[in-house]
């Protein structure tokens, strides 16, 4: 957590680069969504729609490069630490992270009053970001189901037939953008709770010594 | 050529007025439905005269408000579309027959006992209350008839069926939330009952009479009077969905012409909706400049029907373009997945105090809830003195405290 030193470690430039993708994408994603779903102001929807449709493939480019990246880049094995290991085995959750969900939630909760031993990220966190890949997929999924060119594929349009129509399937994917939001407010609020050292290593790829 | 009027098809243009030139001109717009060629309207009227010799057809209406006979018969001066109906002889037809009572009753019969006829079936198909929400006449013994009873019998004598409008598509409107009356469209209804005759369905609520007239001229056209030859030759797309009552999977068979693209994407507007040039209230300037309807409910982007391209009332107009939002009569469940009309999205039933509620509403709430317990938690954190370096750290997991505490690994 914070009271560590952010190192370099931690989050290797490829890393950075890929959180500033996922949020450049996820702000032009979000904000065109909100507007397809309501055109708020005039004269922008072409735009809106090709931002979104711009925007739908890079993230799902730069989420499956970073998938692909956490097999081959190594990343520190705990918060202000310089030693590294293969991504992968710090970003799932790993032995370091067993006994301790509970403790976070009650940590959370103000149920205890000392922090929990993690490994490069808590055991709640680890779930939170590892949720966020099935989610992006499932939101491109959804996407691509109510999407002109794509809609009629067979693929897709199984899944609408199951959820009774392309109307619902647009429901869903405009509440899979909630979740988003929440999950991107609880994230940011988290991140950077204790100071704003966290904030400086993943955008700006400044180390800190707390 | 001396291909002047001749056959039956042609004495019935005659008495009704209707010119050789405006009889082939109708046949290549209805190739255009058919999505062939204009060089095709050759053969169709070829086809039509051929099928002048009359083809035996029920019209037969279950939960319905006889919209869609309207649709069909409504039209003030006769035109080729009707005359080209009247290549069916309905034996009953019960909005406009002349038949009543016992004759109107035996002439269903008759065509059932006599087979090789199309029904034709208007309305949903009512199974509530054990099929006696519809009774229509009396059996033999004087016992009612359900509607239910008369469309099986019916189904299984006919060569096909035609499901016309989006109530003997799926139940349409009828079968909307809570659906009392236990209504279904056609095809679940035979699926339940077993009865494998093969089934056309036309939607829209109404339903285009084109698409209709399309479909009788195919069958004129390639069917040579055989409904395997006929599904074989036509180029159909089928829809699946869960039919409320039965909880069956029910596949629908579709003319390809008719649901084949969204509405958006053949409408006029299109360019306005590009440039985002929305109506955003009835009324106002930008309604007169024949803007977007999308932000007052348009559903054109979620519903596959051709309505943009075949219009409405012998082609003259359609929703759109005579001003209303599509509702998304063409789609399925249409009711339930469309309302309310002028609002984007369709509102959620949850039922209880809740009632109907919209997607938007449900996620403002969800996403104040969330900001207002972060700042919640914020505050507690700065409370307990979290902020800035954090908490103190624990020196060992609590579960490794606590067995350490009882001693540790034997
Ligand atoms: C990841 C791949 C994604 C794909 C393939 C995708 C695709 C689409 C498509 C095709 C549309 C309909 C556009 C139209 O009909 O004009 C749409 C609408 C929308 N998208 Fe996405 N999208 C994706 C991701 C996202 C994300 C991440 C968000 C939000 C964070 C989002 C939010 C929205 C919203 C709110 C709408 C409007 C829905 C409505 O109310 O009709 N999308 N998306
Ligand atoms: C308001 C904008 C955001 C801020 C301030 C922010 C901040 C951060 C910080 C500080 C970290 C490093 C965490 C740590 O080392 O303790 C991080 C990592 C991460 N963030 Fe964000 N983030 C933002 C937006 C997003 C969004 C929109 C997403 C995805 C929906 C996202 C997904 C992730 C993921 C998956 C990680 C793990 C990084 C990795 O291992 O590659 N973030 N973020
Ligand atoms: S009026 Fe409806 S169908 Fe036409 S462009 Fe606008 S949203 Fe699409
Ligand atoms: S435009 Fe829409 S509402 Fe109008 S008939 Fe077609 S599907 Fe129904």
């Amino acid at each position: 957590m914070a009271g560590q030193p952010h190192y370099r470690e931690a989050h290797p430039l490829v890393f950075v680069m890929t959180h500033w993708v996922n949020l450049i994408c996820m702000i032009m994603l979000a904000f065109s969504g909100f507007y397809i779903h309501f055109p708020f102001f005039p004269g922008f929807m072409g735009v809106a729609r090709g931002m979104h449709f711009f925007a739908m493939y890079v993230i799902i480019i730069n989420l499956t490069f970073r998938i692909v990246a956490a097999f081959t880049v190594k990343t520190a094995t705990d918060l202000g630490s310089r030693e590294v290991d293969t991504d992968i085995k710090n970003w799932l959750p790993q032995e370091k992270n067993k006994h301790q969900f509970f403790e976070t939630v009650k940590y959370y909760l103000f149920l205890r009053k000392e922090g929990v031993i993690s490994a490069k990220y808590g055991s709640l966190q680890k779930m939170a970001y590892l949720a966020t890949i099935p989610l992006t997929y499932l939101q491109a999924y959804t996407g691509f189901a109510i999407y002109g060119p794509t809609m009629k594929g067979g693929f897709f349009a199984a899944g609408t037939t199951l959820v009774g129509g392309p109307m619902n399937m647009r429901i869903i994917h405009y509440f899979i953008m909630w979740v988003f939001i929440v999950f991107t407010m609880i994230h940011a609020y988290l991140a950077n709770i204790y100071n704003f050292n966290p904030s400086k290593i993943i955008f700006a790829w400044k180390e800190t010594d707390h | 050529m001396a291909q002047e009027a001749h056959g039956a098809i042609y004495d019935l243009l005659a008495v009704r007025g209707v010119s050789r030139r405006d009889f082939l001109k109708y046949c290549s717009y209805i190739a255009a439905t058919l999505g062939l060629s204009e060089a095709a309207a050759p053969q169709i009227a070829a086809a039509l005269e051929k099928g002048a010799k009359l083809k035996p057809a029920l019209w037969l209406n279950g939960g319905s408000c006889t919209g869609c006979t309207e649709s069909m018969a409504q039209v003030d001066t006769p035109d080729v579309a009707t005359i080209v109906l009247e290549l069916l002889s309905f034996n009953y037809f019960e909005t406009i027959m002349a038949a009543a009572g016992k004759q109107a009753e035996d002439n269903i019969a008759e065509t059932i006992k006599e087979g090789n006829f199309i029904l034709v079936y208007e309305g949903s198909v009512m199974t509530g209350q054990d099929g006696n929400t519809l009774i229509v006449g009396n059996k033999e013994d004087g016992s009612p008839k359900k509607g239910t009873e008369i469309l099986a019998e019916a189904a299984t004598a006919a060569q096909a069926v035609i499901s016309v409008g989006a109530c003997a598509v799926d139940g349409g409107w009828v079968a909307a939330y809570p659906n009392p009356a236990g209504a279904m469209g056609v095809q679940a209804f035979l699926d339940k009952e077993g009865i494998a005759t093969p089934v056309v369905n036309i939607p829209c609520c109404p339903m285009n009479p084109e698409w209709v007239v399309a479909m009788v001229v195919q069958w004129l056209l390639v069917a040579d009077d055989d409904p395997a030859v006929f599904l074989e030759k036509t180029a159909l797309l089928t829809k699946t969905y869960k039919d409320g009552i039965t909880g069956a999977d029910v596949t629908l068979n579709y003319p390809e012409y008719v649901v084949g693209s969204t509405i958006h994407d053949n409408c006029p507007r299109r360019g306005h909706f590009e440039n985002g040039e929305f109506v955003s209230e009835f009324g106002s300037a930008e309604e007169a400049m024949g803007y977007c309807l999308y932000k007052v409910g348009c559903k054109g982007p979620q519903t596959f029907t051709q309505c943009p391209v075949t219009r409405w009332n012998r082609s003259v107009s359609w929703c759109v373009n005579s001003g209303a939002p599509c509702i998304g009569c063409g789609g399925l469940n249409w009711v339930d997945n469309n309302a309310p009309f002028f609002k984007r999205l369709s509102s959620m039933q949850m039922g209880g105090s809740l009632g109907n509620v919209q997607p938007g509403s449900v996620a403002a709430v969800v996403g104040g809830v969330a900001a207002a317990a972060l700042v919640a938690h914020g505050l507690g954190m700065k409370a307990a003195g979290r902020i800035g370096d954090g908490p103190p750290m624990e020196t060992a997991k609590k579960y490794d405290r606590k067995r350490m505490a009882k001693g540790g690994d034997k």
